[in-house]
């Protein structure tokens, strides 16, 4: 099992130690990562917005690099993952974008030809012979009720994110990572708006206080299920939860904090990692007292 | 000239098929929080008073792009196209969010959207090698190709 190990902006830069964690887990799990020369996504919360075909040429270069390298994908970051498959997408469906994208490409070399496929780390790790080695592997359990958060670029549109599974007029609901963690002995748990925004885009193009006032929404209904950590697959979901539970509880003087973790850093901990291997040391929401209950700080 | 190129991007006929029944703008987290404009009503303005109305409003940027209005959308407008359009069409005319402004400067500066103090001592905090730099020149000789200098200067 090999992929081109894309690591988009946010976590090489801002969250290494999710970077870290991935690339141990990935070892152990026999599966090979290749670092390429990729750059930039680039995110469809900024560079779509302002201008769509810098968006999709850009989008098209990073996977060329990897056509080239005849690997497929690997993203961290649900945004990452929405550009790079998107892009994909309509460049292997729509001709005349797919030539017009061609044309500045050639320029450089290089010609996108729409041979390889775009996946995430969830999806990766949760093929069966992956499922399988976790459970040869795993160490111990991780007994605590767990809510996910997908991040909304991960699944939607689905016409672009699944084109060949769903009807046009289908939703997709995720529900990879909470089957995943259940195999490491979390209790995956339900909470009202689990599938809606954390906040995070209206927050960095625009208004913070906005973005925040939706990440506290979701916190009431997570903290009403007594969910003791979130698991999240995209950096910047983890920094809207991470950091708002700091400057939302300044603001609100409300104490309660709910860890948050990548999902590799759970997984991690299910294969025996430690504290500071896996990088929790870094999170502004600690999570070494919920660990220590748990007997695994 | 530059407004009506919009329609060239988005099948304006696609809008007839709004039932207007709100269930998008009532999914709408950012609705919830902020004076933003909603999808429904952004499809009624480019409806009935020409999307011009629209792309001049600040308001049109409040938004998550978290695509909920287009997955509940009973006719399945594709609204994500529609609001990519708009902005984009926004952005020629000069308005885009000032922290938008400086995010997309900042990888056409240096080829990400990120930057932070200290990088090679963060990553060796987790044992990392220090980060290759990003193929800029590639980078801002594709931005230059695309027209990205229609909307920002780099
Ligand atoms: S949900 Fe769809 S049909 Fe209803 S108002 Fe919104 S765009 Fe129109
Ligand atoms: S994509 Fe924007 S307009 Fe649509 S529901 Fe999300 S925040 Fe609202």
């Amino acid at each position: 099992m090999k992929y081109a190990l894309y690591l988009g902006c946010a976590i090489p830069i801002k969250y290494p130690g999710f970077e870290a964690t991935t690339r141990l887990v990935c070892e152990r799990l026999g599966i090979e990562l290749v670092d390429l020369p990729f750059a930039c996504c680039p995110p469809g919360t900024s560079m779509k917005m302002v201008h769509y075909d810098s968006w999709l040429v850009l989008a098209a270069r990073n996977l060329c690099v990897a056509e080239e390298a005849g690997l497929d994908v690997l993203t961290l970051c649900s945004g990452c993952v929405n550009t790079l498959k998107e892009a994909n997408t309509i460049l292997k469906k729509q001709d005349a974008r797919r030539r017009k994208v061609n044309r500045v490409l050639e320029d450089h070399g290089r010609h996108f030809a729409g041979t390889i496929e775009v996946t995430h780390i969830l999806d990766v790790l949760y093929q069966d012979a992956v499922v399988e080695k976790i459970v040869r592997k795993m160490e111990r359990e991780v007994p605590l009720r767990v809510g996910c958060h997908y991040g909304c670029h991960y699944f939607r549109p689905p016409k672009y994110m699944y084109p060949e599974e769903l009807s046009p007029s289908e939703s997709y609901v995720p529900v990879k990572m909470d089957h995943l963690l259940s195999i490491i002995g979390v209790e995956p748990t339900e909470y009202s708006r689990k599938f809606l925004c954390c906040g995070s885009p209206l927050g960095a193009n625009m208004d913070q206080d906005a973005g925040y006032a939706i990440t506290r929404q979701k916190l009431g209904h997570i903290h009403d299920r007594n969910i003791q950590a979130l698991s999240v697959i995209c950096p910047s979901c983890f920094e809207q939860f991470d950091m708002g539970q700091v400057v939302l509880s300044r603001k609100f003087k409300d104490n309660r904090k709910v860890p948050v973790f990548y999902l590799t850093q759970l997984i991690g901990l299910a294969l025996g990692m430690k504290y500071r291997e896996l990088g929790l040391d870094v999170h502004r929401v600690k999570s070494r007292k919920l660990l220590e209950e748990i007997g695994m700080a | 000239m530059t407004t009506l190129r919009i329609w060239k991007h988005f099948p304006r006929e696609d809008l007839y098929e709004c039932y207007q029944c709100a269930r998008c703008t009532g999914s709408c987290p950012a609705m919830e929080v902020a004076p933003a404009i909603g999808p429904r009503e952004t499809i009624l303005k480019c409806l009935n008073l020409g999307h011009q109305d629209v792309v001049e409003d600040e308001r049109l940027w409040l938004c998550c792009t978290c695509n909920v209005c287009e997955d509940r959308c009973p006719q399945k407008i594709p609204i994500s196209d529609l609001l990519v359009a708009l902005r984009n069409s926004a952005a020629r005319r000069g308005n885009i969010p000032a922290r938008l402004v400086l995010a997309v400067e900042l990888l056409a500066k240096t080829g990400r959207s990120m930057i932070v103090h200290q990088l090679d001592e963060m990553r060796a905090h987790h044992g990392l090698a220090p980060l290759p730099p990003a193929p800029i020149e590639e980078i801002r000789e594709l931005l230059s190709k695309t027209g990205f200098r229609e909307v920002i200067e780099f």
